[in-house]
């Protein structure tokens, strides 16, 4: 449903992506892997529209909304529609002049909702998040920061967009809470079905969620194969280079076979 | 989940934040409160002075303080008291109108110079760089003076020259924040860029402009009065602080008061802002832009 | 994709970048300048002819035209304005409407007295200012510390003028010590000089105890400290040497407050000098000199303010971003 297909991106001369193709299918998880640096947000940027760069052809088939293709590069104005994007700095990515309710009504702005419909479904979404009602009210600065990245998701899910961008949406969180956070989305993923591509340089975290790796290094696709194989066989020195540095730290678990399962399980 | 959430760090965040909420909420009422009385002061005044600010009075003439005029008389025999309450009006409320009229000025030129490209960004921020280059008091005394001493006048070349200040903030401070995640998001949430601006951008530079402008207005106070006191603004027999001081120069063996109390309302009002703008500027700080 | 596109960097590119800056704002200055006389009320040729002719009340309108003809007056706007400004680009600044004399020889002749009590007031302001906010950094929250910043925002808040009345009221009418008005022996600097540093002071303790807190609590400096380097040495070593050479490029950023400063307080005690000269010339229309001397007052900013930059750049970068980011410290402590 999304496709990208030999995206280049070059600031000043200099190269951040180079030939990434990729394509994720409906329900599905992709997780873009590297070191930081190798261009993993500025991908997502560049497909969104934020970031100007070359491809052969980008195309994303939302179900709810028109299919988009672009060819060459991007046309108009930014943003994916039937998408939704959740940061890393749930509270840079939130006003903190506007409460939470209200940062989450507005990314249903262009449905032009009347109040009633606001109102249901900021509240739905909040308890698809998990978030007591009375969250809507509060601002930025009142929440913790695992709250406010609750309502960043919720801002997402409140669009019942069916595909959702992470970008390392748990590294400014602490262990728990990453914990609690993940629990979540993986709920609310086999709750609605939506696609996930998730930026993250947590190999653990990428084994929980991944149906495809990609790993990215120097703009360049390191490897792009299903997870179950990349966790059981490499395919360069590098990704076992990573997978082993994961490894150590303990994030992933030492005995490589059904990698994916036993990280869910420490999930 | 939510309860194991709310750890003690959170906690923590949260109190120290309300904590701060309250006490600009009680800064707020404060001065409002102030305001209210002061206003209602100055109301009163006009109403029960007995005394008319610009009728001379030839027996009373600079007789020093007393129960009958507080603040004693001027060489006209005016009251000196009832003088400056009315020359309030002039030096405060002048004031007031003038920085009003270009912060919103200077606010609109530094937003559409920040995000109507860059050909905008480069002619409006030349043109207010070369405004600013005049020094504003010096740039008044030239423009009040070759059309003309006046009320009118000064108030134009004021106005001329005091949006600068508040166009370089709303576009440094405007451009830094379009570039913040939370736009980003209004932006790919499909928000119109006149509502990014409205909603998201001005909110969040409000209190910076807010304490430039308290600035703005105590240093207006002193070009209005220092412009007066020159010649070249509010003209007499008009009771501005400034003008009084004039006034009140050539008799300042024989009567005294004449000069001390206008310096001492400028100064007054003048600290009264100034310190009120700092106190909101510390309480502002870490919850907004800057 | 190799294309390669000329860009500018480094130290000599922003230098190359600020001159760009700097000639585009000099050229609008010079025509707003321009504009502001060019749209002025009242006749110019008039104002030409009874500086000529004092004694003349009226003029012959083919006199008028003739003058008109001489100073281009019926040109179209731009041309007047391009002409002047070549003219005035070659160092040809005209003759005063009012003594027929080059402008150029009548400011030479004033702003000697400018600068006098510039350099005067700025030495016991600046001298006045660093006492002050050592005493004040040196246990903050102190009553000398209270003190001085009280003495600071009543500063700020003080007009000049009236503090210049009351010194004259107090040391000239009083006491009689020191004269009140006027130009010529050495004390007649004192008081004008006085009025105009208490501003300086009021302003620069403010800046200086800022930047003094601020060196004072930085990491190197807490380093320092538990090494065991006693306060003194820590704060004329190492605070001073790292906070006052900033903070006393901020008053240059401030020196358009400065130069209205002096403008005020040299009309206050009716001193001669570049202040004066300018309110003489505005109240008579003469427009050379009021080009003149408006142009000279915007250079003089512009060009302090770019040099304090390009030194704060080579100082450390990070001083000139807290010098853009202007308002926290640097420009709301002006005037």
């Amino acid at each position: 449903m999304l496709l990208v297909d030999n995206l280049e991106m070059a600031i000043g001369g200099k190269p951040i992506l180079d030939d990434v193709s990729f394509a994720v299918e409906q329900g599905q998880t992709l997780c873009i892997a590297g070191e930081s640096g190798s261009g993993k947000s500025s991908l997502l940027k560049a497909i969104n529209g934020l970031m100007p760069a070359r491809f052969d052809r980008l195309c994303f088939r939302p179900q709810t909304h028109r299919e988009i293709t672009h060819e060459g590069q991007w046309h108009g104005k930014p943003g994916l529609r039937g998408s939704r994007w959740v940061m890393q700095d749930p509270i840079a990515a939130l006003n903190p002049k506007l409460t939470l309710g209200r940062s989450i009504g507005e990314s249903i702005y262009s449905k032009k909702p009347n109040a009633a419909d606001l109102a249901s479904a900021t509240a739905t979404a909040l308890a698809d998040v998990e978030l007591p009602p009375a969250m809507a009210e509060r601002k930025p600065s009142e929440v913790s920061l695992g709250q406010a990245q609750r309502a960043c998701l919720a801002r997402a899910l409140i669009a019942r967009p069916t595909l959702i961008f992470f970008d390392e949406p748990l590294s400014a969180l602490d262990a728990i809470v990453q914990k609690q956070i993940a629990a979540t989305m993986k709920r609310i993923q086999e709750r609605y079905r939506i696609t996930f591509v998730i930026v993250t340089h947590d190999l653990g975290f990428a084994a929980a969620f991944a149906d495809q790796m990609l790993v990215l290094r120097n703009g360049k696709v390191e490897a792009y194969q299903p997870a179950q194989s990349f966790f059981e066989a490499q395919a360069s020195r590098y990704c076992v280079d990573l997978v082993d540095a994961a490894r150590d730290l303990g994030s992933l678990p030492q005995a490589a076979e059904g990698a994916r399962n036993q990280a869910e399980v420490s999930l | 989940m939510t309860v194991a959430e709310s750890s003690v760090l959170a906690e923590q965040v949260d109190l120290k934040q309300r904590l701060q909420n309250r006490s600009l909420k009680r800064f707020i009422t404060g001065v409002c409160a102030v305001l209210v009385v002061l206003g209602a002061l100055v109301c009163a005044g006009f109403f029960l002075t007995p005394y008319a600010p610009n009728t001379p009075d030839f027996l009373n003439r600079l007789s020093p303080p007393s129960v009958a005029h507080w603040f004693g008389t001027d060489q006209l025999g005016r009251d000196v008291a009832t003088r400056l309450l009315y020359g309030g009006l002039w030096s405060v409320g002048l004031a007031l109108l003038i920085t009003v009229f270009g912060a919103i000025a200077g606010t609109i030129i530094g937003l559409a110079a920040g995000h109507f490209g860059r050909v905008a960004d480069a002619t409006l921020m030349r043109v207010t760089d070369s405004f600013f280059a005049f020094p504003e008091l010096i740039a008044a005394i030239t423009i009040a003076g070759v059309l003309g001493p006046s009320t009118a006048n000064m108030v134009l070349a004021l106005i001329l020259v005091g949006w600068m200040r508040f166009a370089r903030l709303a576009r440094g401070l405007s451009v830094d924040i379009a570039h913040r995640d939370f736009v980003t998001q209004a932006k790919l949430n499909g928000l119109p860029s006149r509502l990014i601006l409205w909603r998201h951008i001005l909110p969040n530079i409000g209190p910076s402009l807010l304490v430039l402008w308290t600035n703005s207005w105590s240093r207006t106070i002193l070009s209005i009065s220092g412009l007066s006191f020159l010649g070249f603004g509010v003209q007499p027999p008009n009771a501005e602080w400034g003008a009084m001081l004039l006034d009140g120069k050539a008799y300042m063996q024989t009567a005294p008061h004449l000069m001390i109390f206008p310096g001492l309302a400028i100064l007054v009002s003048v600290l009264a802002i100034n310190l009120t703008g700092d106190r909101l500027r510390d309480l502002l700080g870490s919850g907004s832009a800057t | 994709m190799t294309i390669r596109t000329f860009r500018l960097s480094g130290p000599l590119g922003s230098l190359a970048k600020r001159l760009s800056g700097l000639m585009a704002v000099l050229f609008g200055v010079s025509f707003i300048t321009f504009t502001m006389t060019y749209f002025a009320p009242g006749d110019k040729a008039a104002a030409i002819a009874h500086a000529r002719y004092p004694e003349t009340q009226s003029f012959p309108p083919e006199i008028l035209e003739g003058i008109r003809e001489e100073f281009s007056l019926n040109e179209p706007f731009l041309v007047q304005f391009f002409q002047w400004l070549s003219r005035f680009v070659q160092g040809d600044f005209g003759n005063s409407f009012a003594s027929n004399v080059p402008v150029w020889d009548v400011f030479a002749a004033n702003i000697t007295e400018t600068l006098t009590l510039t350099a005067v007031s700025l030495v016991i302001g600046l001298a006045a200012a660093f006492c002050l906010s050592a005493v004040s950094v040196w246990r903050p929250g102190s009553l000398a510390d209270r003190l001085a910043v009280a003495l600071a925002s009543i500063g700020a808040a003080m007009p000049n003028y009236w503090l210049g009345l009351l010194l004259i009221l107090l040391f000239a009418a009083h006491l009689n010590w020191l004269p009140a008005y006027g130009t010529g022996t050495p004390a007649h600097i004192v008081l004008p000089a006085v009025t105009l540093a208490f501003w300086i002071t009021a302003s620069q303790t403010r800046l200086l105890r800022a930047f003094f807190l601020e060196a004072k609590s930085a990491p190197y400096i807490e380093t320092l400290r538990l090494r065991g380097v006693s306060e003194s040495e820590i704060f004329w070593r190492h605070v001073m040497r790292h906070a006052a050479v900033p903070a006393l490029t901020m008053i240059g950023l401030d020196v358009a407050a400065l130069l209205e400063g002096t403008v005020i307080v040299e009309l206050t005690f009716a001193r001669g000098g570049v202040g004066s000269l300018l309110a003489g010339a505005v109240l008579s229309r003469d427009y050379p000199m009021i080009l003149f001397l408006v142009m000279f007052f915007a250079l003089v900013y512009v060009l302090i303010n770019s040099l304090i930059e390009i030194i704060q750049d080579a100082l450390d970068p990070k001083a000139s971003l807290l010098g853009a980011a202007g308002p926290a410290v640097g420009k709301e402590a002006r005037l």
